[in-house]
């Protein structure tokens, strides 16, 4: 049974594209385009450093993490242990995991290698699990700077005190009126991973809050 | 005449110059605009709101009930502040919001216009009364009584919003609030301290105490510096918390620029704190409570406290000779703060027989008069008061026991006591407590994790204040988890004098009874008066509630700060009961009036609501499209070319789609992935019909019930594979139909296994639909068989377009050829772009929400939320096909369709009209007749759920839910309309084109 599934699945992958000709667009594509010829804060006056890190592979991934099988199986494909506790991601830099719920966690491998990754995870584990690419639905994007509190205290009612949210910890909010999910890595800064169809409200909504404080967005790497 | 400053030496701040009523005076920096009107002599700065009196300034806080002013003018006026919290800045403006024409000369204080007009209870009668008195009285009441002039420009200043997370929540930084905050803050616990005023420290900014033998103000500058150092602590000044709401959620208003005035600024002018506090400290001080004698509300007439804190905070001198008039004994402090100010003190009027103690013994000493066991019964003057009318009184405070004497004066300090602003722990549903030995209410038993300290909780005397704010901010922090609850730091040194009991007074009797004698005023902003509270008890008001809302005290925008405790006692001795048996009117937010733009925060202009995005948004921005919103999605409505109204541009794109091709951007139609060896049964658990044997490769429509087997949303599922599948959702309804699947996954059939997740966004679709459609794609798709052989109509197929993996949906909305190409949003515009190359030899067309509506409903297809309305079946829409009857297991809403109420004859039914005139077409809501001459209420038929215009047909059509539509096919019913044309039209088919549907099957 499970062998089927497999197939099936894997059958029906869309995977990136190599081919040259074929334009690819971020969900901030144009967004950041409008800001590309703008003046923008000098580095001095930088409170707020919006960097959109795009065209990530992006999958979710459903299973049952009582089942040590589904559980090695994830951890031997993406080189990081499953986080199973609450609010936690897991990173060796090229693949995270981040818990989003008891039987779900979200998967960011690096842009393009999203297929291989499902066909991988899918042939490492069996039983009821499910794998679905969402790369072209979200994108990922670091806010780092010393007013990065401060924006987040503007748009989110969640508390992202370092004592509270401490490195390590991710969390599924709402953010402005729209929601993301916030985690905090190492360097202090924060990721937020958005919907595409709410990522110029967001965008806007950040530089907006970040405004006083002069803020500056860009592209990071791919 | 001695000037009003007090010379502080190097202390005077700095010359700042202002207009106060169009008239230009000079005041000084860290004055309030009140300090600065009374250095300047302004003793009129309103007029009252029914008798037109004048009025002058009498506090010195938020409790000021007279002084509102309009501040500055254009789009950054501000209405209805208090002058006492404004602080000057050079070239400030400020006007009054009362007296026409001006404050000096007020019409209804010439002819008493409205005091005859407008006695106690107008405004319930005329309420309750007829609506037209009110529209007749609304107009002048508002022109003659009215306060500030809202802008009626847009605001430019820019506001927003900061959620706040504590450990300890501080109100107040007087001296209970400043030590509460160190308390809490050793211990490591974060706290917020926020303080209404300009700065930090309370009562202590106007005291003369020293403590550790040096002025108070540098034990508070050194507190405040210490605070200032802990990382865990955030001081607010200028910040009102105005609102404490359920699970310690408390609101700020931080004003950031407004004492810098309505400069041009790129920061933000208010900011409001959304506060979630593990504990609250509330430090909220008290109120002073004015004596109510006759004419209390002369300019003049002022708080002692308020006196004191002129003369030592902004060394003014709000006058030559004072009377001071007390039931109390820490009134006297004004007595010795004006005598040290080396003014007249006339007399101390105590209305104690034979006061004893501390503080007396240093009046006396000083060399004060006292006049014991007397009584101000009457303030003497018309716009500034000139003496006082004094007489002794019965040992009760209720009675005039001899004839009166005058003293004359230019300044009337009065206090009665405190009122501790139990304000916010009231808002959290607290019922004050009434104390004797306070002579106050205070805050009722805490209804959440709140304490009080200090003067907001009836202790007075400054060492209990610090007490009483260490020991809560201790035991704030212990039960937020950090420390231990005893308090650690070391008090101040100092000494201070004990004070003897007070007098509890709130009404002092006059020579003639209270409806005889002058005026004695309760509430100042609203013109309550004594008489006024007694004439509704006599009226049979008993409730302080509805005495309230019959004399409208307290409706002020200084919600009877000042007067309500007074009010309630003169009530109380009116019905013949104790305080406690009236009780007090419930405090509710705001604390002060809070600005509209606070609240609003950036949630303005574009960034109001999300606009959310397709991947091909863009180019149909730069191809003209005009946008419809479907819930936050900006969807292309119609594409028009130049000179085109939205009519011709429709027609056009419904021509094109039915004789050549179109493509409509479809990415914001919800998407779910299914997987799961129970996906199959569940999701034909969750529709009506069948989906066991829906083999891959294959697409079925289906129709989703509630419990109560009414439509909830459509659409096509399809099969990509074995346990997995992607349903198509409704645009509008994809988050509700994600939440329903869940919902019933992990509360009723936890069983099956089966996971969902959203790929909306994921995924781009674009249509391309028309007879030409198949040799479009051809263009760009090599490696899928298109030939209707192979590739049926409700197949689809994996294959690559222009270079891209896609997925491809033979499913039709239009009734014409269709394939629907999806790839990952990434590739969204260049498929959108390469689909539009490959057409353009056909003239392929963008259409957009307008003409799919238009020729889905040419071929009779149902839009879910706008043909159905949430109590509509399938079999009401004529879909009964959709609803599988031999399903094992039942599904949603099965039950329910054999309901006697479903299943009974003329429910409204699903038919198509078809207007007489042809080229009318039917307002979508239009209500349907028989017979449009009958007599109204006419026996409704139902109404139009589509209408429009078809070019194909040519002709307008509809389509409507009608009572026992289906079988009145021909009948002509009627639409009469709201502008009185009556459209005739006749019941048809709801399939108005290609009835048979062969051309999707082409």
């Amino acid at each position: 049974m499970s062998e089927i599934i497999e197939d099936k699945a894997t059958t029906n992958t869309v995977s990136a594209s190599v081919n040259a000709a074929v334009s690819i667009e971020s969900p901030l594509h144009y967004f950041l385009g409008k800001f590309s010829g703008m003046a923008q804060a000098k580095k001095g006056a930088v409170g707020l450093v919006v960097e959109e890190a795009g065209l990530r592979g992006h999958l979710n991934l459903r299973g049952n993490p009582q089942s040590e099988l589904f559980t090695a199986g994830v951890e031997q494909v993406l080189g990081v242990t499953l986080p199973l506790s609450p609010g936690t991601f897991e990173t060796n830099g090229d693949n995270s995991i981040y818990w989003l719920g008891p039987n779900e966690w979200l998967l960011i491998v690096p842009g393009g290698s999203e297929g291989r990754t499902e066909t991988a995870l899918r042939q490492a584990i069996s039983g009821h699990i499910a794998i679905v690419d969402i790369s072209g639905g979200q994108t990922l994007i670091n806010l780092s700077g010393e007013a990065v509190a401060t924006v987040l205290k503007k748009s989110s009612g969640y508390d992202f005190h370092p004592r509270h949210f401490g490195p390590g910890r991710c969390v599924q909010t709402t953010l402005a009126k729209a929601t993301a999910l916030v985690s905090k890595k190492a360097d202090g800064s924060f990721d937020l991973v958005i919907r595409r169809s709410f990522a110029d409200y967001l965008a806007s909504w950040l530089l907006d809050a970040g405004r006083e404080f002069g803020c500056r967005i860009e592209t990071g790497q791919r | 005449m001695l000037t009003r400053r007090i010379d502080r030496g190097a202390d005077n701040g700095k010359p700042i110059y202002f207009r106060f009523n169009g008239k230009r005076y000079q005041g000084r920096q860290g004055d309030t605009l009140a300090a600065a009107l009374l250095a300047n002599g302004v003793d009129i700065v309103g007029r009252s709101f029914k008798y037109g009196r004048p009025r002058g300034i009498v506090g010195h806080g938020a409790e000021e009930p007279n002084a509102i002013v309009q501040i500055s003018h254009g789009s950054q006026t501000v209405p209805n502040l208090r002058a006492t919290q404004v602080e000057l800045y050079e070239g400030l403006e400020a006007n009054s919001v009362s007296g026409w024409p001006s404050v000096d000369f007020d019409i209804k204080g010439s002819l008493g216009l409205l005091g005859g007009l407008m006695p106690p209870g107008f405004y319930y009668k005329t309420f309750m009364g007829s609506k037209k008195i009110w529209e007749f009285s609304e107009p002048w009441i508002r022109k003659a009584a009215g306060l500030g002039r809202a802008p009626v420009e847009a605001d430019p200043d820019v506001y927003d919003k900061l959620n706040q997370h504590c450990d300890v929540l501080v109100v107040g930084a007087g001296p209970a609030g400043l030590m509460a905050a160190l308390e809490a803050a050793r211990t490591g616990a974060r706290v917020i301290i926020a303080d209404e005023q300009n700065e930090f420290g309370g009562s202590l900014l106007a005291a003369t105490q020293t403590l550790d033998g040096k002025p108070c103000r540098e034990w508070v500058s050194q507190t405040i510096t210490e605070l200032s150092n802990f990382n865990n602590v955030e001081l607010l000044p200028r910040s009102t918390v105005f609102g404490y709401y359920d699970h310690n959620f408390l609101a700020i208003l931080e004003r950031r620029t407004d004492h810098l005035g309505p400069v041009a600024t790129t920061g933000v002018r208010q900011r409001l704190h959304r506060v979630r506090a593990r504990q609250v400290v509330l430090a909220t001080g008290a109120i002073e409570r004015p004596l109510v004698f006759a004419n209390n509300d002369v300019p003049g007439v002022m708080l002692a406290s308020s006196v004191s804190t002129y003369v030592n905070r902004y060394g003014v001198a709000p006058g030559n000779k004072l009377v001071l008039f007390t039931t109390n004994d820490g009134a006297y402090q004004t007595a010795i703060d004006w005598h040290s100010a080396g003014r007249e003190v006339v007399a101390v009027v105590d209305t104690r027989h034979n006061p004893k103690g501390e503080w007396v013994d240093y009046a006396r000493k000083l060399g004060i008069d006292i006049l014991d066991g007397y009584g101000v019964i009457e303030a003497r003057g018309g716009k500034r008061v000139k003496a006082a009318l004094v007489a002794p009184l019965n040992r009760e405070g209720s009675a005039v026991t001899g004839p009166p004497q005058t003293l004359s004066c230019d300044l009337l300090a009065s206090s009665g006591g405190w009122s501790p602003a139990i304000h916010l722990s009231s808002h959290t549903g607290a019922k004050p407590v009434w104390s004797d030995d306070v002579v106050g209410f205070l805050p009722g038993e805490s209804k959440q994790k709140e304490r009080s300290a200090g003067a907001a909780n009836g202790t007075y005397s400054l060492l209990g204040c610090l007490q009483e704010g260490a020991r809560a901010g201790a035991e704030a922090a212990q039960q937020a988890g950090f420390g231990t609850d005893t308090s650690q730091l070391p008090l101040p040194k100092f000494t201070e004098l004990q004070e003897q009991p007070q007098q509890a007074l709130f009404l002092v009797p006059h020579s003639k009874r209270t409806s005889r004698a002058p005026k004695q005023f309760v509430d100042f902003q609203l013109d309550v008066t004594a008489a006024g509270i007694e004439l509704a008890a006599r009226e049979g008001y008993e409730s302080v509630e509805h005495v309230k809302r019959y004399t409208a005290m307290g409706f002020g925008t200084d919600q009877g700060k000042l007067g309500n405790i007074n009010g309630m006692a003169i009530l109380s001795k009116a019905l013949g009961q104790g305080i406690p048996e009236t009780g007090t009117t419930i405090f509710r937010p705001s604390y002060t009036p809070t600005t509209f733009g606070a609240i609003a925060g950036r949630d303005v202009k574009e960034l109001f609501d999300p606009e959310r995005y397709t991947a091909m948004h863009r180019w149909h921005v730069e191809n003209g499209a005009a946008f419809e919103n479907v819930g936050q999605w900006k969807r292309p409505w119609y594409f028009p070319k130049p000179g085109e109204t939205m009519h011709d541009a429709v027609n056009r794109e419904c021509l094109a789609v039915r004789n050549s091709v179109g493509i409509l951007d479809a990415s914001t139609l919800g998407k779910i992935d299914i997987q799961g060896p129970d996906a199959a049964e569940f999701i034909t658990r969750i529709y009506t019909n069948a989906y066991l044997k829906l083999a891959p490769g294959k697409c079925r429509y289906g129709v989703m019930l509630k419990e109560d087997g009414m439509i909830f949303d459509d659409g096509v599922t399809a099969c990509l594979g074995e346990n997995h599948y992607l349903m198509f959702t409704t645009t509008g309804g994809a988050a509700g139909v994600l939440a329903w699947l869940e919902l019933w996954q992990q509360t009723e059939w936890p069983e099956l296994e089966v996971y969902f997740t959203s790929v909306t966004d994921h995924w781009t679709t674009a249509t391309v639909t028309g007879p030409n459609a198949r040799k479009v794609i051809e263009k760009v798709c090599q490696d899928v068989d298109l030939s209707n052989d192979s590739f049926k109509f409700m197949d689809w197929r994996d294959g690559t377009v222009a270079d891209v993996k896609a997925r491809i949906f033979r499913i039709s909305f239009t009734g014409e050829l269709s394939f629907e190409v999806n790839v990952p949003a990434h590739y969204g515009r260049y498929i959108w772009e390469k689909l539009i190359e490959a057409g353009r030899e056909f003239d392929i067309t963008p259409y957009g929400t307008e003409t799919m509506h238009v020729l889905r409903a040419e071929k009779g297809f149902i839009i879910v939320g706008q043909d159905t309305d949430g109590s509509m079946t399938p079999q009401d829409m004529n879909m009964d096909w959709v609803v599988g009857k031999k399903k094992a297991f039942s599904f949603i809403g099965k039950r329910s369709l054999e309901r006697s109420d479903t299943v009974r004859e003329n429910r409204k039914q699903f038919v198509g009209l078809k207007p007489l005139n042809e080229k009318e077409v039917l307002p979508e809501g239009a209500q349907i007749v028989n017979d449009p001459n009958q007599a109204i209420p006419m026996d409704m038929q139902g109404h139009v759920t589509s209408s429009y215009y078809s070019a194909n047909l040519g002709h307008s059509f509809a389509l409507a839910v009608v009572k026992g539509g289906l079988n009145r096919m021909g009948e002509v019913v009627h639409c009469p309309l709201a502008d009185g044309r009556n459209i005739a039209a006749e019941i048809v088919s709801s399939v108005f084109y290609d009835p048979k549907g062969d051309r999707q099957n082409v």
